[in-house]
């Protein structure tokens, strides 16, 4: 079957054909619009401006890849979590093709496409996904930090997330505090790697919390208040400020992540999220889980931030599950969810 | 014009609780102060104040989240943060107008200095400065 995915939740408008048969995804047509650079002058999204380069882009993007003879079984698009004004025009966009062209729409829920992110970059995943579960799967980015359990396609129980600032919102407040532009994360991992993490004694809010709960909004103020009795600040100061944060939050994720999957007996760990970018949480996840035998799964650095190839796959399997699949007249019900939950915290 | 200088996050957190038994819905409260003030701290002892148990997140990615309240006649509590609107004048772009004087809501703006055009109307505008760790000046008009 092949599915045509929209993704417009947030920073980027994207695309992409997939062509799933059984156990085989291959991605047609992959492309992510992104609206970085509009958003790098501002310091951050900026909705309106997000929205309106959705409108400009998702209409060119369409006409550039999908012709009117083409066959295409499902239309797939996120409809949340995400921000109203830039999930509101993919939306439309999809149910209006959908809907004109007859074809089923699938609405996707933009966490479990972050999921999926994963089935895009390890094979043996889409071919033997039962081995691996319950999988753990942790999702950190710009707007979330949970940990979910993963018993199977679409069953999910969240077991975690931040009380109040998501990873990736960190490191872009750090960045800013640092000066060093928008987006934080790569510049501060980027930076990280010349300083000495020993430097600088920064918190680890909530690491013996005994709950799988995170806390960011501390660590953050520590850094403040870090910088504020150095007063002044030459680079290889803010290469160990960046080293000593990168090692508090890798150490914090880590430990969370660890002791989750010995209480709940996973078979398997994945990392998903635009966070999922970072080199040394990546390594330092990968080591804990050899030292373990559990396999790791992380989506290559292209499927970590948002796109539609994600979209397309989290929608074949909703699809092979007959879940969240609008036909006919019923296309017309789509609606952005900007809150939607997707995991129950207990089951 | 009240002014509250407060050694630690509870003390800071009863100036919260304390306001918050004083609101009533249909108000505005704008929080202003820079970068680790405490300002989504507050939201929450304000919250709580409130009886709300969902926990308060930090609604800088998603711009804006709103949270069931049973007090008084608030039905919701709007959480808004301007973090990232720089360059954005008018309430209007985010959606705003729907809740602002809506007799069953009250809302609470993050960084509402970076809007120009809010509301003078039942608004109390909250000021946090930081006096150097968690020691914090809060002014509230």
């Amino acid at each position: 079957m092949k599915i045509l995915a929209l993704e417009s939740s947030c920073d980027e408008t994207a695309l992409t054909i997939l062509n799933a048969q059984g156990n085989s995804l291959v991605l047609e047509k992959d492309q992510v619009y992104s609206q970085i650079d509009i958003h790098q002058q501002f310091g951050g999204v900026v909705p309106e401006v997000a929205a309106r380069q959705h409108a400009e882009t998702i209409i060119p993007l369409l006409d550039a890849n999908i012709k009117s003879e083409d066959q295409i079984d499902y239309l797939a698009v996120t409809t949340g979590p995400g921000l109203i004004t830039s999930l509101l025009l993919g939306v439309t966009a999809a149910k209006t093709l959908a809907y004109a062209r007859n074809i089923p729409l699938v609405t996707v829920n933009h966490m479990e496409g972050h999921i999926y992110s994963n089935w895009l970059s390890n094979d043996d995943l889409v071919k033997n996904a039962d081995k691996y579960f319950p999988s753990l799967v942790l999702i950190v980015s710009g707007g979330h930090t949970e940990l979910v359990l993963m018993k199977n396609h679409g069953d999910y129980q969240l077991l975690g997330a931040t009380v109040d600032d998501a990873v990736g919102e960190a490191f872009d407040k750090v960045a800013k505090l640092l000066d060093l532009g928008y987006p934080g994360g790569p510049i501060v991992s980027q930076r990280a790697n010349n300083g000495d993490c020993s430097i600088y004694d920064l918190p680890r809010p909530m690491i013996n919390s005994g709950d799988y709960n995170f806390s960011f909004s501390g660590l953050k103020t520590a850094v403040l208040y870090t910088l504020e009795k150095k007063k002044k600040l030459n680079s290889e100061d803010v290469d160990n400020i960046c080293a000593s944060f990168q090692n508090a939050v890798v150490e914090i994720l880590l430990n969370k992540t660890m002791k989750a999957t010995d209480e709940f007996a996973v078979k398997s760990i994945m990392l998903a999220g635009g966070v999922a970018a970072n080199q040394q949480l990546k390594e330092a996840l990968q080591q804990e889980a050899r030292k373990k035998d559990l396999p790791f799964f992380f989506p290559e650095v292209k499927y970590s931030g948002d796109n539609a190839a994600m979209i397309s796959v989290a929608a074949y399997y909703n699809i092979l599950n007959k879940k969240n699949i609008l036909a006919a007249k019923n296309i017309l019900a789509a609606s952005p969810q900007s809150n939607w939950r997707l995991f129950e915290t207990k089951k | 014009m009240q002014e509250f200088i407060t050694n630690n996050i509870k003390e800071t957190n009863k100036v919260a609780n304390d306001l918050a038994t004083n609101l009533e819905s249909g108000q505005l409260i704008t929080l202003s102060g820079n970068l680790g003030a405490g300002k989504t701290v507050f939201v929450k002892a304000l919250a709580a104040g409130l009886g709300i148990s969902e926990t308060i997140t930090s609604p800088t990615f998603v711009l804006m989240k709103s949270y069931k309240v049973e007090y008084k006649k608030i039905k919701q509590l709007i959480h808004v943060d301007c973090y990232r609107l720089d360059g954005i004048e008018d309430v209007s772009d985010i959606g705003l107008q729907d809740f602002l004087n809506d007799p069953q809501t009250l809302v609470v703006i993050e960084w509402a200095d970076k809007l120009d055009n809010l509301p003078k109307k039942n608004r109390i505008d909250v000021k946090i400065e930081s006096l150097g760790q968690d020691k914090r000046k809060v002014v509230i008009t």
